[in-house]
């Protein structure tokens, strides 16, 4: 199952603050929902682990993650991929930065892709869940950038 | 309403008076033997096998349908606690060859092995297995294995499958494995004469499986000694596993012993649970011989064991002459397989054991092919191939009606093959046995009240009630002819069909039956016991039947198994065989032991028990002395007995021959039990929650060999099949996850669910079978059918057309509403004036 989300919101910051916060994962993941740490693995990549849950099914999430795409000050992206409870996930979140006024514009776009039984136990709950977690991800990136 | 109108009919038979009448006990409704134990817990399934020193596997599964295996770390699996082995598919595939593919062409291009290797081809997948000393300590450690892959796109749709944009095996070249057009008569002339040319729109046959209470289970054992395996299974059909096993693990098929004991349901799909088996053995081999168990999950059984085939008609045309007499039938037909062959392409013609279905058309032209797609490899489902293709042509028949405003049981009367037809020869060959359709009809329609529903159904229809009434007919093709798999491979080395049994006297007298069928739940200890009974003259209770089967015991062929509903047919054919030659060596011992001629001898029970005695006279020897002669006590025996063992076995060969491989023409199956349903059904216009109001089935199995359990595999199949249509469906979205892998997704029927049922039968015996008995059990999905057909009746004025088999409260809901907007698929009929 594959859900897709984009927008796009205002910050007073600057391109190049906005994109040093952006591209450092230390500072990023803290602002996932169910946040629980973040390590930095071989290769450049990071660990970010998550506790994360639906109904009934709670577990940690390890994901993942690297900067797959870095243009600095305009374009950063991530890509993750890692073990979810009763299922993977296969992440994608990709920002553009352009100016707007004296700050920024962040137009931004996400992907997940779920797959495993956890579809079948919750499949119908997951773009719900989705959908709030990135809201939550993009307030706390706007309260971060404010 | 008339309440159980077929009370007389199912009334038990008197018993015929007299030892040795030959259906004292055939006939009877005997409680069944096997419940005994069942019902007191006290059966004896795989899982309650305990070895010395036992191991357990646990298997890592792909989360993905579609996705390339990058790298597996097991370091962490293996460093464990408990765990002996953990091994990856290369592993396994250092160690085994590919199992063999029964297709040709492509299809023979399919590299299966027990665990996947390169690729993962549908979610559940097994990618790496892990034993150790507990199954906890398995399943924990198989949680440590960390797989990475590489998600690729997921092939779901058969049009898509076709189009080979995405190809599941590359060494095939494409992923349709198998393909054939299937032509009798001349559909082209009966088009160009048929005053009504129907067009049917894409129908769309759902993939269900069954849930059978006990999942796949194996205790595998490598005996070091002799390099043989022993397994404790619930595998329905060893001579079918052993011929995969053998040549995958190198070793000869008299090397593998499969056992069974009670089994807790099949339903066709244990079949193919042969991979399991070979990645346990492999396992015990590697761990110095011990017994490794596997005890599949409700999950790992709804993802990866095997479910029924899914099946789309395209392109459906059909010719009907002024009468709505069908003239000619043309259509293309995809087979989806799921991920693997395995059992396929056999479904490719077995459905072409009941090409006509009830009818009596002699022109069509079928182009039958089958594809490979990332879901579950699939199995043979109760009522496998035959069904899909008898629901379609229930949909054909029923939207046929519709179109023309022929009433559904009317165009069923006027098309179905006469009583005075049978035998029947349909256009591809086949001999149906007997039947007589339309007294079936009237029985059913007795039993429901038809007239009765016409008239509430007239009533609620004006005040905007959707209620419909459906008839579904339908066909349990029994006892195949394995020549028929020489029309998918014409290498294949298969023809016929047998069985063994063995039926001897043991040392103290008590006659003992050994199946050659791997019974679970059918009731044959049962009806063993009856058939022995009549051919020895005492009652089936002084017969022991051994439970289960065992390979080592003899009582095996090529076709050994529980499949095709055939027992009824093959295996007690072959029990009545052996009882047979038991009873002429047991007449030639008791002659001598009585000094008397075989002629004058009777079987009965005398007061010593069973006993063999001089007719009219009180000479009589029991059965504990006509074994001791044999065993302990033979210097006293003439050595004109020395070839008596009181150990008789027998095989039962079918009467067929090759097929026509050319034609694609012969007899492909012995017997041909028939269904006949009704149903009433109302779609609620709030909720379009589907609810059946009146349900009737009137079954003809032939000559009944135990009427109780043949009303109990009625139930039991109208239960599977009232699931299937209205609450089960093995649905997955686009990337390939299945959509229902737990109980609470799946929503399998129970009890709660099903309606009260009416049920009849009629006796059309079969001219083909010692007894008139025909194979039954598999039921042919009759229910899938029948609701189709009532709920098409309900909401054809809402020009609605049922195309799918699986029809739920959200499915009908989406259909009105694509009606509603003008969407909805829609039958298109040419109209030819000065036509037939």
């Amino acid at each position: 199952m594959e859900f897709t989300f984009a927008g796009s919101f205002d910050t007073s910051r600057k391109p190049a603050e906005v994109y040093a916060f952006l591209a450092d994962p230390r500072r990023f993941a803290p602002l996932l929902p169910d946040f629980e740490s973040v390590e930095a693995a071989a290769g450049g990549d990071y660990t970010v682990k998550l506790r994360v849950g639906i109904s009934h099914i709670w577990g940690t999430a390890a994901i993942r993650l690297r900067v797959a795409e870095a243009d600095p000050p305009r374009h950063a992206a991530y890509e993750g991929k890692g073990d979810i409870p009763g299922g993977v996930a296969v992440l994608r979140a990709g920002f553009d930065l352009e100016p707007a006024g004296a700050g920024s514009r962040v137009n931004w776009t996400g992907r997940a892709q779920i797959s495993g039984k956890l579809l079948s136990l919750a499949g119908g709950l997951l773009e719900p869940l989705a959908r709030k977690n990135l809201e939550k991800l993009i307030e706390g990136l706007k309260a971060a950038l404010a | 309403m008339p309440k159980k109108a077929s009370r007389a009919k199912r009334k038990p038979r008197q018993p015929k008076r007299g030892p040795g009448s030959p259906s004292k006990w055939v006939g009877q409704s005997i409680r069944r033997r096997e419940e005994q134990r069942l019902v007191r817990g006290l059966g004896v399934f795989v899982d309650d096998v305990k070895r010395e020193g036992m191991l357990h596997m646990a298997l890592v599964r792909s989360p993905y349908g579609h996705a390339r295996i990058l790298k597996i770390d097991a370091a962490r699996a293996a460093a464990a606690p408990g765990v002996l082995l953990v091994w990856t598919g290369k592993d396994v595939a250092a160690k085994v060859k590919p199992f063999i593919e029964i297709g040709r062409g492509p299809g023979a291009q399919v590299k299966d092995y027990p665990l996947a290797v390169e690729k993962v081809l549908y979610q559940g997948d097994p990618v790496a297995l892990v034993v150790a000393e507990s199954k906890y300590a398995a399943a924990d450690a198989a949680e440590q294995v960390q797989v990475d892959y590489e998600p690729l796109p997921a092939v779901i749709d058969a049009e898509e499958a076709a189009a080979n944009r995405v190809l599941l095996h590359e060494a095939a070249g494409t992923n349709v494995l198998w393909e054939d057009t299937f032509e009798y008569g001349d559909p082209d002339a009966a088009f160009r004469r048929a005053a009504f040319v129907v067009h049917i729109p894409k129908l769309h046959f759902h993939r269900y499986s069954s849930t059978p209470l006990e999942p796949n289970a194996i205790i595998a054992e490598w005996r070091r000694g002799d390099d043989a395996i022993e397994y404790w299974s619930n595998n329905s059909f060893p001579a079918f596993a052993v011929q995969f096993l053998g040549p995958a693990l190198g070793v000869g098929i008299d090397q593998i012993r499969i056992r069974t004991h009670d089994i807790g349901g099949g339903f066709g799909i244990k079949i193919t649970n042969y991979p399991y088996m070979a990645l346990a053995a492999l396992a015990s081999r590697q761990l110095a011989g011990q017994p490794v168990k596997w005890i599949e999950t409700r999950t790992e059984h709804m993802q990866a064991s095997a479910h029924g085939n899914e099946r789309t008609f395209l392109d459906t045309r059909v010719a009907l002459d002024k009468n709505g007499l069908i003239l000619a039938i043309e259509s293309r037909h995809i087979d989806d397989c799921g991920a693997y062959p395995r059992y396929e392409p056999l479904g490719c013609i077995i459905w072409a054991q009941v090409l006509p279905g009830a009818y009596q058309f002699r022109n069509c032209r079928f182009r039958f092919s089958q594809i490979v797609s990332n879901k579950c490899p699939v199995g043979p489902n109760r009522g496998y191939s035959r069904m899909q293709h008898l629901w379609f042509l229930e949909r054909v028949i029923d939207l046929c009606g519709h179109a023309l405003g022929i009433p559904g049981d009317e165009i069923r009367l006027r098309n179905y093959i006469r009583p005075a037809q049978f035998p029947y020869t349909t256009p591809n060959g086949c001999i149906y046995d007997s039947g007589d359709y339309p007294r079936m009809q009237a029985l059913a329609k007795q039993l429901i009240g038809w007239d009765e529903w016409k008239k509430k159904q007239a009533a609620g229809r004006k005040q905007g009630r959707w209620i419909g009434i459906g008839i579904g007919t339908t066909l349990d093709s029994g006892t195949n002819n394995f020549g028929q798999a020489r029309i998918i491979n014409p290498h294949a080395p298969y023809s016929g069909q047998s069985k063994a049994a063995i039926v001897k006297l043991d040392i103290y007298g008590e006659p003992v039956v050994f199946l050659g069928s791997v019974p679970q739940g059918q009731g044959h200890e049962t009806t063993a016991a009856q058939v022995v009974a009549d051919v020895l003259g005492i009652p089936p209770e002084r017969i022991a039947v051994r439970p289960g089967f065992d390979s080592d015991q003899n009582v095996y062929t090529g076709h050994t198994g529980t499949y095709a509903s055939q027992f009824a047919v093959s295996g007690l054919t072959a029990i009545h065989g052996a009882a047979e030659k038991l009873k002429a060596e047991m007449a030639r011992v008791a002659a001598a032991a009585l000094g008397a001629r075989e002629r004058d001898l009777e079987f009965g029970v005398g007061e010593q028990g069973p006993e063999v005695r001089v007719k009219g006279s009180k000479k009589a020897v029991n059965y504990w002395r006509i074994a001791n002669l044999v065993y302990v006590n033979n210097a006293e025996l003439p050595e004109s007995l020395a070839d008596v063992s009181l150990n008789c076995r027998h095989v039962y060969r079918a009467p067929f021959k090759v097929p026509d491989i050319r034609r694609k023409y012969g007899n492909l199956t012995l017997t041909y039990a028939a269904q006949l349903h009704i149903a009433v059904i109302e779609v609620d216009r709030e909720t379009f929650q589907p609810k059946i109001l009146a349900y009737a089935a009137v079954d003809d199995c032939g000559r009944t060999i135990n009427p109780m359990i043949v009303e109990g595999q009625v139930h039991g199949a109208t239960a599977h099949g009232i699931g299937a249509a209205l609450m089960e469906s093995c649905s997955y979205d686009a990337e390939g996850n299945l959509l229902a892998s737990t109980f609470s997704d799946y929503t399998p029927i129970t009890a709660l669910n099903m309606p009260d049922l009416r049920y009849g039968h009629i006796e059309t015996p079969s001219p083909f079978t010692y007894s008139g008995a025909k194979g039954m059990g598999e039921g042919g999905a009759a229910p899938v059918h029948t609701i189709g057909a009532a709920l098409q009746d309900a909401l054809y004025p809402a020009g609605v057309l049922v195309v799918d088999s699986h029809n739920s409260g959200d499915s009908l809901f989406r259909a009105v509403a694509d009606a509603r907007a003008g969407q909805a698929p829609r039958l298109r009929v040419e109209r030819r004036s000065g036509r037939v």
